[in-house]
Parts: structure tokens; C-alpha cells; sequence
């Protein structure tokens, strides 16, 4: 398998804390990564890097073999990298198809003018993550945490990536939730969507993952397999302080 | 189907407009003229503001910048007005550059402070930089018009508000004018959708610019004269804002509501309050409506609009 994403010594820094000091690691098509730590450990500064919604200090970052360490956030999201984010943002004067508009549009501004928008297909990728007919017509203040965590995997399967970046889309669901957007990400792993996850609920997180990274304070302190790393005594300390 | 139901209301508004000057005076159609400008001066700032979140505090910086360019080359070099009036235009846009540079790094507040800023650098330049050329504190009087009598500038002012509110109403509908919206709602969720924003607002802002151009030119050879203490001015500054912003920011529509609203009910005030006291009526009604009707006029009657709807189809 050939590397979709590679990350190598990337560093961030917010004054004289380290976020993230010297991390590498990569993932290959087709693969589910995990990527997990206590709080503070600097994941979603990874993925913030990634997205490019910080600039790192230092390191690179490579998709499909491209240096992109350079690219704007846009750029790398037409290239097939989008994300989730911890806290839900949808776009709240939108109504559900609305904000998966926005995952679909073209990058040309002529194209965004004379192009209607593709109203068939918006509400297909809201079916397809689990939304009723009655709901792609609401408003996101209408809708509960579960749906709004879809509606951000919508927006985002809507910009067709290749590599989806999930951060914490398990927290604050039910179980039942938690079970229909498992099964919504096996789904589309089984149509060649490769992704990384940020999971604090590691039971939910398990049977997703081929290989997980453990982060603790900005650096990779494990890597393995759930197994393996579940059984790691950094990791052990690192999450209970033993 | 919706869009042409909505331009069937234009269609009645446009007609209606058309048939004013059969019925009203010539005074009233004078103080239609200042509130149709006023219009397009809050549309310009809506498309920019209302839509993108980046509140202008600068606008008559544009507006300013068109009325300068085609005064000077009409009273200096004696331009016709067919090629001040585009040369205007293109510089007020290229001026906005200005606007946007701030706009790639500051957000909000600062935003709106560093466009400020802009308006009282130029204010201040056009009295010192070159007075012979700007005519200095007192500016530029006896420009050409374009055409001359009420009813004719009534019309002339009243198409051109109609033209640019119909082209800006269709542009917000169309999934550019969604994409300009997601930037005031959450410009890093936007970027991580995909949008490219500095491209998106460069759009507005050249478009913001183009309309104020527009308007700024036409409004200045409708006066005949330019002064810095008439345009770049708090109080013109706050006409507009508030024209957009009771009538219904990111609407369109809105601005043409309040800038009329606005208009009418200074001159509805003034023979019972000839002085500036009136004011203080027109900022306690401002803030009155504001306050109970954030959204606007535009919301207020969408909603009746919907109530009236509902009771139709229950009886």
C-alpha cells in the first residue's frame, strides 16, 4: 500500500508550550488510523495542522507523495482532505442541505454563479448518513448532537476525500448513535475512504482502527495495533498516571 | 418557482416606482432621489458587510474615491461623463484593495476600526494633498449633471437602484451569494469546506466597490459639487448603516426598505422639528426598531407575509 498521508518532524509551538514536537507518522490508502491520548496530548492540533489551520514551526507534511506543507486549507481539502471538528460547526442559517451545498461547490466562482445547486445528490449524501426526509429541511439549532455529528460527516463526505480526518465524532452521542455512525464509517471504508480518528471513547474507537498512534504531550509514544498499545505500560501511564 | 414569485414582486415595485411621478410632487420626487442613492450606497455596503460579516466602517472611503475621481477629471480636464463615470468605477474598485488588505489579516472589530481609519486618512488627504486639484477643504462645485429636472433624475436613479438591487437580489440566491454568506457565519468552517475565502472576498469586496462607484459618481454630478465634509462624514457613514441594518442586513431588499424608511421620516419631521432636534427623534426610532426588530423591516415582513399566508389556507 502506498502512503496517502505522510507526516514527518512536524513541530508546533504556542509560545513556550510544545504542541507538538516532532511527530511522524503516515497513513496508507485504504487504512484507518486511530490517533489517541489524554487530554492536552496535542491531537487536534494535528489535525488542525493537517488541515493547515495552523502553520507548523517546523516538518513537513506529504499527500499522495505531494509536499503540501505550503498548500492553504481549501487547497488541501480539493486535494481530498477534510475533517470533522471536536465541537460542531455547521453553518446555523443553513438548513442541513445547505451545509452540504457548501461540502459540494466548485472552486470556480463563475461556475458557483451559473450552477444551480445539485439538490438530488445534497439530499442523497443526507440519506446517506442517516438523515429523514423531514429532516435535510431543518435548521441545525433543530437538530440534536447525534445529528448534528452527522451533519458534519455529510458536509465533509460531500467534498468526496479521500482522506477524512475524524475528530471526537463519537462524544456526546448515544449508544445507538454511536453504533449508526460506526456502521456509516464502515461503510464508506469499505468504498476506499481512508481516515484518522480522535477517540476518547476507545471501546467505540476499537473495532474501526487497524493501527493506532498514542500521543502524550505533543510526541507519538506508542504505535501498534489497538491490542498492542492498550497493553503498552507508557500508554498505561500516560492515561491513569501509573 | 420561488424566485419567480419574488420577481413578480419586483415587477410591482418597479411599476409602482415608475407610475410615483404621476402623482407626487416634484419635492417629493427630490427627496426620492436622496433616498434611492442612499439605497444604493446600503446595498453596496450589505453585499460586503451584511453578507461576509466584515462590517465597513469606511464606506464613504469608496464612495469618496468615485466621487473625487470623476469630479476632478470633469472640472480639471474636462472628461465627458461617459468616461469619468466607468474611470470612477474602476478606481473606487481598484481603491478597494485597500479594503480588502486589512481584511486578509484582521477580522471584526478591527476590521471595522482600520476601515474607519481609511475614511478620516482620506478626508483629511483631500483638504491637504494637492488642494488646487481637490479644491481643498471646499472641494469641487459646479460639476456637469447628467441630466437635469426632478422627474428625469428621479428615473435615472430609480433604474439604476432597480437594476443593481434585482442583480444583487438573483446573486445572493445563486450558491455564490450562499458561499459569501458562510464567511460571516464561520470562516474557518467555510475554509474547511472547500471554500477558497480570500478569493470569495476579494469578490465582494470588488463587487461592494463597483456599486458604490456607481452610486458615488452618479450622486456626485446629481449635486454638481464635492466637499470632504459632505461625504466623508460620521453621520453619512451612519445613514448608510442603518438603512442596512433596519431594513435587513444580507437581504438586499432590506437596505431599499430602510433607506426609504429612513429618508421619509426625516422629511416627515422636519415641518414639526426643523431643527437638528429631529435627529434625536430619527436616532430614538432607529434604535427603537433595532432594537425590537433586529432583523430588519425585511424580516418583519416576511413574517406578517407567512401569518397572512397561514390564514389564508386555514379559511
Amino acid at each position: 500500500m502506498t502512503d496517502l498521508l505522510e507526516v514527518r518532524d512536524l513541530t508546533k509551538r504556542f509560545g513556550g508550550l510544545t504542541a507538538v514536537r516532532n511527530l511522524g507518522f503516515s497513513v496508507s490508502e485504504g487504512e484507518s488510523l486511530g490517533l489517541i491520548g489524554p487530554n492536552g496530548a496535542g491531537k487536534t492540533t494535528v489535525f488542525n495542522l493537517i488541515m493547515s489551520e495552523l502553520r507548523q514551526d517546523s516538518g513537513e507534511l506529504f499527500f499522495q507523495g505531494r509536499e503540501i506543507s505550503k498548500y492553504p486549507t481549501h487547497a488541501r481539502v480539493k486535494l481530498g482532505i477534510a475533517r470533522t471538528y471536536q465541537v460542531p460547526r455547521p453553518f446555523g442559517e443553513m438548513t442541513v442541505t445547505e451545509n452540504i451545498r457548501m461540502g459540494m461547490m466548485p472552486d470556480d466562482l463563475w461556475q458557483m454563479l451559473t450552477k444551480g445547486p445539485q439538490h438530488d445528490a445534497e439530499r442523497d449524501i443526507g440519506k446517506d448518513v442517516g438523515f429523514s426526509e423531514r429532516e435535510v429541511a431543518m435548521y441545525p439549532g433543530e437538530l440534536s448532537m447525534g445529528n448534528l455529528r452527522k451533519l458534519e460527516l455529510a458536509r465533509t463526505i460531500a467534498a468526496e476525500p479521500k482522506l477524512l480526518l475524524l475528530d471526537e465524532v463519537f462524544a456526546g452521542l448515544t449508544v445507538g448513535e454511536i453504533a449508526q455512525i460506526s456502521e456509516l464509517l464502515v461503510e464508506k471504508r469499505k468504498q476506499g475512504l481512508t481516515y484518522i480518528m480522535v477517540s476518547h471513547d476507545l471501546r467505540a474507537l476499537a473495532p474501526l482502527v487497524d493501527r493506532v498512534v498514542v500521543m502524550s504531550f505533543g510526541a507519538i509514544i506508542a504505535e501498534g495495533t489497538f491490542k498492542e498499545v492498550i497493553a503498552d505500560k507508557k500508554v498505561r501511564e500516560a492515561y491513569l498516571g501509573q | 418557482m420561488g424566485v419567480l414569485v419574488s420577481l413578480r414582486w419586483w415587477l410591482v415595485f418597479g411599476v409602482g416606482m415608475c407610475l410615483l411621478p404621476l402623482v407626487v410632487s416634484t419635492g417629493t420626487l427630490r427627496i426620492l432621489v436622496f433616498a434611492q442613492f442612499l439605497a444604493i450606497f446600503a446595498m453596496s455596503w450589505d453585499i460586503l458587510s451584511g453578507r461576509t460579516g466584515y462590517i465597513s466602517f469606511g464606506h464613504p472611503f469608496l464612495i469618496g474615491i468615485a466621487g473625487y475621481t470623476t469630479a476632478m477629471l470633469t472640472y480639471h480636464l474636462g472628461v465627458p461623463l461617459y468616461f469619468s463615470i466607468p474611470a470612477a468605477v474602476v478606481a473606487t474598485m481598484i481603491g478597494s484593495i485597500f479594503f480588502f488588505i486589512p481584511a486578509l489579516r484582521t477580522r471584526g472589530t478591527y476590521f471595522a476600526v482600520v476601515t474607519l481609519a481609511f475614511m478620516e486618512v482620506l478626508y483629511h488627504l483631500m483638504q491637504v494633498v494637492q488642494p488646487k486639484l481637490t479644491g481643498g477643504t471646499r472641494g469641487l462645485s459646479g460639476l456637469p449633471t447628467i441630466i437635469l429636472g426632478a422627474v428625469p433624475n428621479y428615473y435615472l436613479s430609480f433604474g439604476v437602484m432597480f437594476v443593481i438591487g434585482v442583480g444583487l437580489w438573483l446573486l445572493i440566491r445563486t450558491r455564490l451569494g450562499t458561499a459569501l454568506s458562510t464567511i460571516r457565519m464561520d470562516e474557518d468552517a467555510a475554509r474547511s469546506s472547500g471554500l477558497n475565502t480570500t478569493k470569495l472576498k476579494l469578490f465582494a469586496f470588488m463587487l461592494s466597490a463597483f456599486v458604490a462607484g456607481i452610486g458615488g459618481a452618479l450622486y456626485t454630478h446629481y449635486l454638481g459639487s464635492i466637499a470632504p465634509r459632505g461625504i466623508f462624514d460620521i453621520s453619512f457613514l451612519f445613514s448608510i448603516l442603518i438603512a442596512a441594518l433596519i431594513g435587513g442586513a444580507g437581504t438586499i431588499v432590506g437596505p431599499i426598505m430602510g433607506a426609504y424608511f429612513l429618508t421619509l421620516l426625516l422629511e416627515f419631521l422636519r415641518p414639526y422639528l426643523p431643527g437638528p432636534e429631529r435627529y434625536l427623534i430619527y436616532g430614538a426610532i432607529t434604535l427603537l426598531a433595532y432594537y425590537y426588530a433586529p432583523k430588519g423591516f425585511h424580516n418583519i415582513f416576511g413574517l406578517l407575509w407567512q401569518r397572512l399566508g397561514a390564514l389564508g389556507r386555514r379559511e
